[in-house]
């Protein structure tokens, strides 16, 4: 608040009268400011704004993209929740999430550890090595992944039969395509959580670490007594940022097992059903409508993620 | 000084708005035709050449990468203007409820030229009012692919008329299936997946999902639906299928490593078979396939209302699919024509060291011209995935009485969206 503490009220009267017109002559006194940031707004409401209000209206119609739309009601919303199928994307989407999560924040905190200690060489080798994947083209990946994971010639199953295993058909079961996705979400996620992590960690002061050495602290002890504490607002935002990125999964399966989700459909994410319902099956009404659904589920849980990361160190 | 300023920064942002039109650089009197294809969906060589046959006409071709159709959807969603000529795979019928985006080419003249292509062919693009909205480009005629030293060594004919002879039915094909197994210790399937044998008999049939007045026809004796549901599962059943998704880097292992026996497929798979399997070159035979002839696959030109040009549009169109250009399309990538002067075209009959020597050709003809004409409606596609899915589950275990109640089930609900 860089105001003067006691402004000379104005009446009220005057006051409304010029709003309107100060308002606008503040934003033509500041043209050239506005003129200045307007790309990124015109861009916004045309490629981000307009498409999410259109989205909402189109989910009450009826229209197969080409013809007429006519009028749906809640017919789209209604066939959504009692769609067997979609219910299916939506556990396959909660089961990937959590299958690829735990794992992938564990491992990023780890990583950013080590990367972290002093005993680590060539660290910014390492870092960019973790980056990497990152950076990697998504379908490239996911063909690599679905030659490692193949039923018959994967390299997974080469490797077991090396050790005289039995392969495993992964393709074929829905636990298997879960784990597939998964991993190539680990995979690709854990060197930027990484990344992020370290940041957080390089911002604790090391005066912390040194009192607590003084008193005493083992390394465990100062691990969960002062590095996950001051790292909890970045562990907040990795949980928020991979839950919005795991809700949307869709590449991976898509390349890996196909539009129908594979064996049993145990790849069929949200995403997926919603690009086969509108781009194969032409409900582009309904597949707005799976998009709405999907917006209340991503905020619903990134609301409980919130609650509980915040939530469990109140103390 | 700030205004020079401002004019930049306006000039930047007005070109950042132009940025998306692009500009046309034809001289006054030529006529611009834009043309949307997929890679190989026809002859590059010919599309320049249009140019030279038409001087007063600028094709301008583009390639459209990626899903072709909701490329096109969206286009014809977003209602502005698209290309002039526009190509249709096989989901033409899937565009008939908007049939009057597109010009009815009969009355640019088509009918003059319709006797001179298959008949079945050409009636997949019109509607069932009688509005023709897109013209034959390619045919997909199907036949049986076998490996003719598994099949020897199973003690099966090799000869192609033999195989047809003593697998004229989809039952006896998979009595010889057994055989296989028999011979191989399962090691050496018949074919590929259930999917692709469901697919194949409809293929075959002339009535599916839908009648002419889109009514779903499923559950009559004249659709052929439960009798390929049935063929698939019992072939499933007997242990004749690899389980390998069709055309997927594992379909193409099995293929090179001798896994599969055989399968039905159409012409289009000849290309699709050599890629993927090199090592079994001269090894591959083709013959008529088991349960009769059909068709899977083949592409259309048609021509988008928006156009301005639908004459000029229409003249490329016939130029481009005419007899001739035809067999000159199946010299350079492959199409498989769909004109009838162009399958009796002298190269049909060459002889492929892929298939042994043999003039593949032949049977592809025979086939062409023996497949029934059908309608598949607009939701074809829908049904097609559901049931599909079904079958899929049961190659995996399901209870097929389980998975066709369900499937059917499914489709009625879809029948009311």
């Amino acid at each position: 608040m860089g105001e003067p503490l006691r402004q000379p009220l104005e009446p009220r009267q005057v006051h409304a009268v010029s709003a309107k017109r100060k308002w606008s002559s503040a934003i033509w006194k500041h043209r050239k400011e506005y003129l200045a940031i307007s790309p990124f707004y015109i861009l916004f409401a045309v490629f981000g704004l307009f498409p999410i209000l259109f989205s909402m209206y189109l989910s009450f119609q009826k229209w197969d993209g080409i013809s007429e739309m006519t009028f749906n009601g809640i017919n789209n919303y209604r066939f959504m929740l009692t769609d067997p199928e979609f219910w299916k994307a939506v556990r396959n989407t909660l089961l990937i999430w959590i299958y690829s999560t735990i794992p992938m924040l564990f491992s990023a905190l780890v990583v950013a550890f080590l990367l972290n200690a002093s005993f680590v060489k060539f660290r910014t080798f390492f870092r960019i090595g973790y980056f990497l994947p990152n950076v990697t083209s998504l379908v490239a990946v996911s063909i690599v992944f679905s030659t490692i994971f193949s039923n018959n010639y994967g390299l997974l199953n080469y490797i077991f039969s090396l050790f005289g295993l039995n392969p495993v058909e992964w393709l074929n079961h829905t636990w298997g395509i879960q784990l597939a996705v998964s991993f190539m979400v680990i995979w690709r996620w854990v060197g930027y959580n990484a990344v992020i992590y370290l940041a957080g960690l390089q911002s604790i002061p090391s005066v912390l670490y040194e009192a607590a050495k003084i008193d005493g602290a083992s390394g465990v002890q100062s691990f969960f007594r002062i590095t996950l504490p001051n790292l909890r607002p970045i562990i907040l935002f990795t949980v928020i940022t991979s839950t919005i990125g795991g809700m949307q999964i869709f590449t991976e399966p898509q390349v890996l097992v196909g539009n129908d989700g594979g064996a049993n459909g145990g790849g069929l994410t949200i995403v997926l059903y919603l690009y086969r319902e509108v781009f194969i099956n032409n409900y582009f009404g309904y597949g707005s409508a799976v998009g709405w659904g999907m917006f209340v589920l991503i905020a619903l849980f990134s609301i409980f993620n919130w609650k509980m990361v915040q939530g469990s160190g109140a103390k | 000084m700030t205004k020079t300023r401002n004019c930049i920064l306006c000039l930047l942002i007005v070109m950042f708005m132009l940025s998306g039109c692009s500009v046309n650089s034809s001289t006054p009197n030529q006529k611009t035709l834009t043309l949307w294809y997929w890679n190989r969906g026809l002859d590059d060589k010919l599309i320049q050449a249009v140019q030279k046959q038409f001087p007063d006409v600028r094709i301008n071709a583009q390639k459209i990468g990626g899903d072709f159709k909701s490329k096109l959807k969206t286009t014809l969603a977003a209602g502005s203007s698209g290309p002039d000529i526009v190509a249709f795979n096989d989901w033409v019928t899937e565009l008939f409820p908007s049939a009057d985006r597109f010009y009815n080419l009969y009355d640019l003249g088509a009918k003059e030229l319709e006797p001179d292509y298959l008949d079945w062919k050409w009636q997949l693009g019109v509607t069932p009012e009688g509005k023709m909205i897109a013209m034959p480009i390619d045919t997909g005629p199907t036949a049986l692919f076998y490996r003719e030293d598994l099949f020897k060594q199973a003690g099966l004919p090799t000869d192609p008329e033999e195989v047809h002879k003593q697998m004229g039915t989809w039952e006896d094909y998979f009595k010889a299936g057994e055989k296989l197994n028999q011979a191989f210790g399962g090691k050496v399937k018949l074919t590929d997946n259930i999917g692709g044998i469901y697919t194949q008999v409809n293929a075959q049939s002339d009535s599916v999902y839908f009648d002419k007045n889109e009514e779903f026809i499923g559950e009559t004796p004249a659709s052929s639906m439960k009798k390929a549901w049935d063929l698939a599962v019992q072939a499933s059943q007997k242990g004749l299928l690899a389980n390998t998704n069709s055309f997927t880097s594992e379909w193409n292992a099995a293929m090179n490593n001798g896994k599969i026996a055989s399968f039905v497929g159409a012409v289009w798979c000849k290309q699709i078979l050599m890629d993927a399997a090199p090592d079994t070159a001269g090894k591959w035979r083709v013959a008529r396939a088991p349960g009769g002839d059909g068709n899977n696959g083949g592409s259309f030109l048609a021509i988008m209302k928006t156009s301005k040009h639908p004459k000029e549009a229409f003249e490329v169109m016939k130029w481009l699919l005419n007899p001739d250009n035809q067999v000159t399309a199946f010299k350079d990538v492959n199409l498989f024509p769909s004109a009838t002067k162009a399958l009796d075209a002298p190269i049909m009959k060459e002889k492929e060291d892929f298939f042994g020597g043999q003039s593949t050709g032949d049977i592809f003809t025979e086939s062409a011209r023996g497949v029934k004409p059908a309608y598949f409606g607009t939701k074809y596609a829908n049904l097609n995935g559901i049931v599909s899915r079904e079958l899929q589950a049961v190659a995996l275990g399901k209870n097929p009485e389980t998975a066709w109640n369900a499937a059917l089930k499914r489709v009625k609900k879809e029948l009311l969206r």
